[in-house]
């Protein structure tokens, strides 16, 4: 086989900037040479796109901080006296 | 709205109408379901501006009465998330430069983690002919999607979300749960393209990493 222009390892760092169209052609170029006969780099991306599907699916569950309640009582006082239902 | 509270980018348009209608005509259900949708979010947001999450939390009551008071005045242009960031991310900025400080410069660059490999140096060939190729590569998956998204992988990708650098988590959440583009994330948090490419780089990499330790233990107990 062919040795590719770029190595797995350089693959796995550029790789964002790849998905993110950062690149330019030649290093473009040279990353999906290098995807179209590595399957294991092929993999690697699958595995990327997944992780983002779950996180994004995971969404509403994610532990993110809700309102102190104070806060959240203010706001809505505010909102019923100002929009006054 | 979608089942699990999310909004996408794709079907904002409509569901905006609906949702500013409600708050026009004063429906607080609505008010308060958008104070829970994005309070966590824009919390995170503020944070990149300010220095302490009291100011923070400051920044997003004015925001939400912001909100409140604006609503008659919103026109559509953007999308009622945008128009909402971007009044949250004035007031932040304004309130960062009043206390001097616009930023803590210092958490980015820790943040950025220059220098350190995307995956552990040990998974590629030392050495020889195939040096910096795969030595231990990613399993393939055998697992479908679906069941991939609708078991528990989601908790330990919570788990490694939650264990993200603050920066590297709040460019994760905003592109690839909220949906936003890198220039509006750019945008909002003040961040160089460049930097947040690779804030971002850096937080789907570990993402990806539980992922695939979470599937692996599943091909072994299989």
């Amino acid at each position: 086989m062919l040795q590719p222009a770029i190595r797995c390892v350089e693959f796995v760092e550029s790789v964002t900037d790849w998905m993110e169209g950062a690149l330019v052609d030649e290093e473009r170029l040279a990353l999906e040479e290098h995807l179209a006969i590595c399957p294991h780099c092929t993999e690697y991306v699958d595995q990327l796109m997944l992780a983002r599907a779950v996180l994004r699916a995971a969404g509403g569950q994610l532990p993110q901080e809700s309102p102190p309640p104070r806060a959240r009582a203010t706001l809505l006082e505010a909102f019923r006296r100002e929009r006054g239902s | 709205m979608d089942r699990d509270g999310t909004i996408s980018s794709e079907a904002g348009a409509s569901d905006d109408d609906a949702l500013v209608l409600a708050l026009r005509a004063g429906d607080a259900r609505a008010f308060e379901m958008l104070i829970d949708r994005y309070y966590g979010t824009m919390l995170r947001v503020a944070r990149m501006h300010v220095s302490t999450t009291e100011a923070a939390e400051d920044v997003v009551q004015e925001t939400f009465l912001g909100v409140i008071q604006g609503i008659d005045r919103f026109e559509g242009r953007s999308s009622l998330r945008t128009w909402m960031f971007r009044i949250l991310v004035n007031r932040a900025k304004t309130r960062g430069e009043r206390e001097g400080r616009s930023r803590p410069f210092s958490s980015l660059e820790a943040d950025l983690e220059t220098g350190q490999p995307s995956v552990d140096p040990d998974r590629f060939e030392p050495d020889g002919r195939w040096a910096g190729f795969w030595a231990a590569p990613p399993a393939a998956t055998h697992l479908p999607e679906a069941r991939v998204l609708a078991a528990e992988a989601g908790d330990r990708v919570a788990a490694a979300f939650e264990s993200l650098p603050d920066t590297q988590r709040t460019v994760i959440v905003l592109r690839d749960v909220e949906g936003l583009s890198a220039l509006e994330v750019c945008d909002l948090l003040g961040l160089s393209e460049g930097n947040q490419r690779v804030l971002l780089h850096r937080a789907r990499t570990k993402v990806r990493a539980t992922l695939e330790q979470y599937l692996d233990d599943r091909v072994e107990v299989s």
